[in-house]
């Protein structure tokens, strides 16, 4: 199937140096390689399939095909209630479901009118950004992977599984936890010294391991060889595809839903949106993408130990928990800032116990859209730096 | 700037197109005649005072069934039984499609909602891909889940499902299939209790006892 | 058996000195008392505990519990004490596939491929309960294969939602006294069996 061209533009590609246009050889006719990545790869974080075109190295054009995790979630939301749903929305980002759940019940509350409790308030952001550090910490050691580095992925799962051990002494679970209800959370702090390990943790997370991180991955001269100047994305660009999260403000746009659009208590706490630099390169490269992540998480230490030591007294729930949820008619958009950007939910709700329609704006899926630009005129190992700094999670994606 | 100033603005240049606005809803929203929508949000996007330079969601909707007095009796939807089978019925689905922008602007911190419907046997939108480039994914699972056609949509295949898929799972009268290209769907009936009641049987394990001392 | 075994009347002792074989007299003594320093066995019981003790999953992860596994074989639970540590990304070199996650049905024949292109003797652990028969996404889910046995063998179930690593572990080694070819030890406690009574099940 690959087409015929005697004399392939690759746009953006480094014109010139002849050994990938090859047409000036005569008798020979160069021919467009079409290349197959995944759906089961290494390299492409889940179940995603690149169909590549390629002239030599160089990809002349990606085409992502999405939907091999594609779960239903959305017809399912049609079918169960309010508080049954929230079981599905761990499992849209499964590396920060806190994240998931935060943004739904956001949704959910903003339709009913809902008054939550300060002191849930402040325990949804504690597990939120712990989710998010979590979060941050598999991509750290998925793009070392992506790049060759195997050790930083011992040392960020090293990390991970206090975190989730914290989670599980809170809600009950050690990855997926269903942990926040429309109107405030499902159970309370543990009154086992969680709070007084949290920031210990939070303490050793940001003096501690990140300084081991930086050593390990961040000034690594190859690593840094491999992502600066690598996948620039614009931020004309990335607002135009609609990128979110860490990959916009990597392109230097400073833009957080925390800050900028605020909900829950986020607007209580002091702290400071983190945005590319172009310090290795130029601005919006993969190593842009790859910092703003590592410094996120040392803000979410600081969110975490303010939502901590702050953490009003008062009641953890408005309803009880067997109290059924009914939303009045009418339709609500919210959105959070989960740890891959912009997590929307649009419910339409008809007044009863069920959503009629819940669209879910998944930051993942508008992300990975701008691969169809910025891949093209890549090497197809640039692609892989790309699509690993973009940090996708393929249930958010396909849903 | 408010609600209303945006939607007065967007009336003045869309005539007739605007066709109403919902401003006692928890977030109002502007109606737009379907063929008017690309012209819409082209404006929105490039006046000055509005500068809506991002599109957060575009969302199919389906409105076959709604309850539109408020007391939650929409047309439930069909799913497999406990025996793993399709429900089926004999409803014809008859409502609108819809579908819904919802736009903010990063410069001057507002947003707006947008909402066409659409009839059902001709539901055609303009595209807005050539305005928001994020639309275009956007508009490529409407289509694949709602049916709904895009008009001038450069790539409009299916995005999650395969394409040879039949149907369109996010209308309200659909009904599950039980097998896909020799991958069957169904499901198996719930199995029985693995821990009958009588234990002690010649089948039952005995169980550990616990550890002496 | 008392009695210690008498040299045959042909015994040379030179001849044994020449030779170099020195047999101890007690050992002589252990040999014949305690059958256990011989090992009897066959080819196949060699080649099975050989198999069970470098199983090779493939690179097969589908959706959360993937990260399950990815934990399962990083730091703190090591899945490679198990010698099931070698992930392949290609299915030609691997024993085992962990389908860990939903199963799709546009998956499902990319999964049967990559089964397929397996080498024998290949086992199956479906883990989760989405692989096992649908998970929660079995009353609505229009897209999802109700069971990964639908597609191809399975040899153990792990459930959960997903497994915790000590679950996955564990099913790994029910899956080596499976390849052993004895029965696993397991026997559910009296409180689980007990446990289990109580939880409502349909008719």
């Amino acid at each position: 199937m690959a087409s015929e061209s005697t004399r392939v533009n690759v746009p953006g590609a480094v014109s010139g140096n002849g050994w990938h246009d090859q047409d000036h050889v005569p008798g020979i006719k160069s021919e467009l390689l079409e290349l197959n990545m995944g759906p089961q790869h290494p390299a492409t974080h889940g179940v995603l399939r690149l169909l590549l075109q390629t002239d030599g190295e160089i990809v002349y054009k990606v085409t992502p095909v999405l939907g091999y995790l594609h779960r239903c979630a959305e017809k399912i939301a049609e079918g169960v209630n309010y508080k049954q749903w929230v079981v599905y929305t761990d499992r849209f980002d499964y590396l920060a479901p806190m994240c998931c759940n935060h943004a739904y019940v956001t949704a959910v509350e903003k339709l009913m009118g809902q008054e939550v409790p300060e002191r849930a308030e402040h325990i949804r952001v504690a597990v939120a950004e712990l989710s998010r550090i979590a979060s941050h910490l598999i991509a750290l050691a998925t793009f070392g992977l992506d790049m060759g580095a195997w050790t930083p992925l011992l040392y960020c799962f090293r990390e991970r599984e206090e975190i989730l051990n914290l989670l599980e002494r809170i809600s009950g679970g050690r990855m997926l936890y269903n942990y926040m209800i429309p109107g405030g959370v499902r159970y309370d702090v543990p009154n086992d010294n969680w709070v007084a390990d949290v920031l210990d943790f939070v303490d050793l997370m940001e003096h501690n391991k990140l300084p081991e991180y930086n050593t390990l991955l961040t000034y690594n001269k190859i690593f840094i060889e491999r992502t600066a100047d690598v996948g620039v994305i614009d931020a004309a660009t990335a607002l135009d595809y609609g990128c979110t999260g860490p990959v916009l403000r990597g392109s230097g746009v400073d833009f957080d839903c925390r800050r900028d659009d605020p909900y829950s208590v986020y607007h209580k706490f002091d702290w400071q949106v983190q945005v590319g630099r172009g310090e290795m390169g130029t601005l919006g490269d993969c190593w842009d993408r790859y910092i703003v992540r590592a410094r996120e998480i040392e803000q979410s230490c600081r969110l975490i130990r303010q939502a901590l030591q702050q953490l009003p007294e008062g009641s953890y729930q408005a309803l009880a928990l067997k109290a059924i949820v009914k939303a009045p008619a009418g339709a609500a958009y919210t959105r959070v800032e989960s740890a891959k950007g912009e997590l929307g939910h649009y419910i339409i709700s008809d007044g009863g116990q069920t959503a009629f329609r819940n669209k879910v704006r998944s930051p993942s899926f508008c992300n990975l859209q701008v691969v169809e630009k910025v891949g093209v005129g890549q090497m197809v190992s640039d692609l892989v730096a790309l699509v690993g700094s973009l940090d996708i999670v393929l249930g958010e994606i396909d849903r | 700037m408010e609600q209303n100033a945006i939607y007065e603005l967007l009336a003045g240049v869309l005539g007739d197109g605007a066709l109403g606005y919902n401003e006692h809803a928890l977030e109002p929203w502007a109606d737009v005649a379907p063929a008017r929508i690309a012209e819409a949000c082209r404006f929105l996007r490039d006046d000055p005072r509005l500068g809506f330079d991002q599109l957060m969601c575009l969302s199919g909707l389906d409105w076959d069934g709604f309850d539109e007095t408020g007391k939650g009796k929409s047309t439930a939807i069909l799913g497999y039984t406990d025996d793993g089978k399709p429900e089926t019925s004999d409803r014809v689905g008859t409502g609108e499609l819809g579908v819904a922008y919802h736009l903010y602007s990063h410069a001057l911190r507002h947003k707006f909602t947008l909402r066409v419907r659409v009839p059902r046997d001709a539901a055609t939108v303009p595209t807005v891909g050539g305005v928001w480039s994020t639309a275009q994914w956007h508009e490529r699972e409407a289509w694949d889940l709602l049916g709904i056609t895009f008009a001038g949509h450069p790539d409009l295949r299916r995005m999650l499902l395969d394409d040879e898929w039949v149907g369109h799972p996010l209308r309200k009268d659909y009904v599950m299939p039980d097998t896909w290209s020799g991958v069957p769907l169904q499901g198996q009936p719930y199995c029985a209790n693995p821990f009958p009641v009588e234990t002690g049987g010649p089948d039952q394990p005995a169980g550990d006892q616990p550890a002496e001392g | 058996m008392s009695t210690h075994p008498t040299p045959p009347s042909d015994y040379d002792v030179s001849r044994e000195q020449m030779l170099d074989f020195k047999v101890d007299q007690q050992l002589l003594q252990v040999v014949d008392t305690d059958a256990k320093n011989f090992i009897l066995t066959t080819v196949d019981e060699v080649f099975n505990w050989a198999r069970l003790s470098s199983v090779w999953p493939v690179t097969f992860g589908l959706a959360c519990c993937a990260i399950e596994m990815m934990a399962t074989s990083a730091t703190r639970y090591d899945i490679d004490r198990f010698g099931a540590g070698a992930f392949r990304a290609t299915p030609r070199q691997a024993d085992l596939m962990i389908v860990s996650g939903t199963v799709t049905a546009k998956m499902a024949t990319r999964l049967k491929l990559i089964y397929d292109q397996m080498p024998e003797p290949k086992w199956v652990i479906a883990m989760g309960s989405c692989a096992i028969g649908g998970g929660p996404y079995f009353k609505y889910g229009y897209h999802v294969v109700k069971g990964v046995d639908f597609m191809v063998p399975v040899d153990v179930y792990v459930p959960g939602c997903p497994p915790r690593p000590e679950v996955l572990l564990d099913g790994l080694m029910r899956l080596q006294d499976k390849i052993r070819g004895r029965k696993g030890r397991f026997i559910a406690p009296k409180w689980v069996t007990d446990y289990a009574k109580l939880i409502p099940y349909r008719k």
